[in-house]
């Protein structure tokens, strides 16, 4: 486990033979997950193992080639299930009280949210976790901000989507450039 | 817990027939891909629990590929079946 | 039975959940509203059922592809959100103000 300690600048400039071996090292990870999810569709059923050992294989080859791996940090995951089950909780709790309110309070806005996590897979991931968060929803994926769509534009949301950000982050193993506060 | 299970999922049903009126409704043709939205969440429970109240787990994976086309279809949906002729009176 | 009695409260909890999103998409003012209260509540709501449901499973099997459905529901509800009120801006479709 002396990888996970490995800086991440040296990381991100593979030789050969740690690309291979960083390759190699997801390609385990990610059958052990197919494997699982095998377990789990069919029940634990022992026969279907026949069938299933090829296609974990075919499955992994076919991933790895696909979406190559990515840097990620084991602990950022760990504290991120936590964080985002109980965010989503709160989120449902919140938007469930305002439906139920005899008044309906709302006040809705759009509100634009300066990227700092760098394109691709994780801006994806955390435009999705933005909608399910409380009182925020992702509009537009923009080249330079992500437009949420907020349902109470009163509240502070520049903070709450940096923390976020900051956990996103962690997970995929980036370290942000320093926030530009209010904007 | 047969009877709760039962009644949560006729429960569910009315909730999705409720909000069937807002899909039919509009306004807009958004308004109408909410419907996606809503059997995508809402079926898979009541398949979830008919599941475990009728001990039929083939239900369960029902409920999974239920799952998966939600997604599909609600993508399809959105980038070709919103017509333009309906962007402009959405817009209006 | 202590699991039955947790169960009940999730199941019955859940359903709450969406009846507060059902809710929200009759009363909410436009379509961007609306998309919070059905994602969020919805989720949330499948996410108690589906606890409830995961104490009562037979086996582990059982409860992991309850947990499997409640991920994928969670990713495809998170996306069609996005995806419809991108789209939604696009066409542009006036967001409701106060």
């Amino acid at each position: 486990m002396i990888v996970c300690t490995v800086d991440r600048r040296q990381r991100l400039e593979f030789t050969p033979r740690e690309s291979v071996f960083f390759h190699l090292r997801s390609g385990c990870l990610r059958a052990v997950l197919f494997a699982l999810m095998w377990w789990i569709l069919t029940d634990g059923a022992m026969d279907s193992w026949l069938v299933g050992t090829p296609v974990i294989l075919f499955a992994t080859v076919v991933s790895v080639v696909l979406l190559p791996p990515s840097s990620w940090s084991f602990l950022g995951v760990v504290q991120f299930v936590p964080f985002f089950l109980w965010r989503s909780l709160y989120g449902g709790v919140d938007v469930a009280r305002r439906a139920l309110h005899p008044r309906l309070p709302i006040s809705p806005g759009l509100f634009d949210h300066r990227w700092r996590l760098p394109p691709g897979l994780p801006r994806v991931f955390m435009a999705n976790i933005v909608s399910l968060l409380p009182g925020t929803l992702s509009a537009e994926l923009g080249a330079n901000c992500l437009q949420v769509h907020v349902l109470d534009e009163r509240k502070n949301f520049l903070s709450e989507l940096e923390k976020v950000e900051q956990r996103v982050a962690a997970m995929f193993d980036i370290s942000l450039p320093p926030s530009r506060g209010g904007e | 817990m047969q009877t709760l299970y039962f009644t949560l999922a006729l429960f569910l049903l009315l909730n999705l027939v409720a909000g069937m009126w807002r899909v039919l409704r509009g306004p807009t043709a958004a308004d109408r891909m909410l419907a996606a939205q809503l059997f995508g969440t809402t079926s898979v429970a009541v398949l979830l629990l008919l599941a475990q109240a009728t001990d039929k787990a083939a239900l369960r994976d029902v409920a999974l590929v239920f799952a998966l086309l939600a997604a599909v279809t609600a993508i399809a949906f959105v980038r070709r079946a919103w017509s333009d002729r309906e962007t402009k009176r959405d817009a209006e | 039975m202590p699991s039955d009695l947790l169960s009940t409260v999730l199941l019955i909890a859940g359903g709450i959940f969406f009846l507060a999103g059902t809710l929200g998409l009759l009363r909410f003012p436009d379509v961007y509203t609306r998309l919070h209260a059905l994602t969020k509540a919805d989720n949330v709501g499948l996410g108690l059922v589906v606890a409830g449901l995961a104490l009562q499973a037979e086996s582990l099997a059982t409860a992991g592809k309850l947990l499997l459905i409640w991920l994928l529901v969670l990713l495809a509800g998170a996306s069609v959100a996005h995806l419809v009120a991108a789209t939604a801006r696009q066409r542009g479709i006036k967001l409701w103000k106060q």
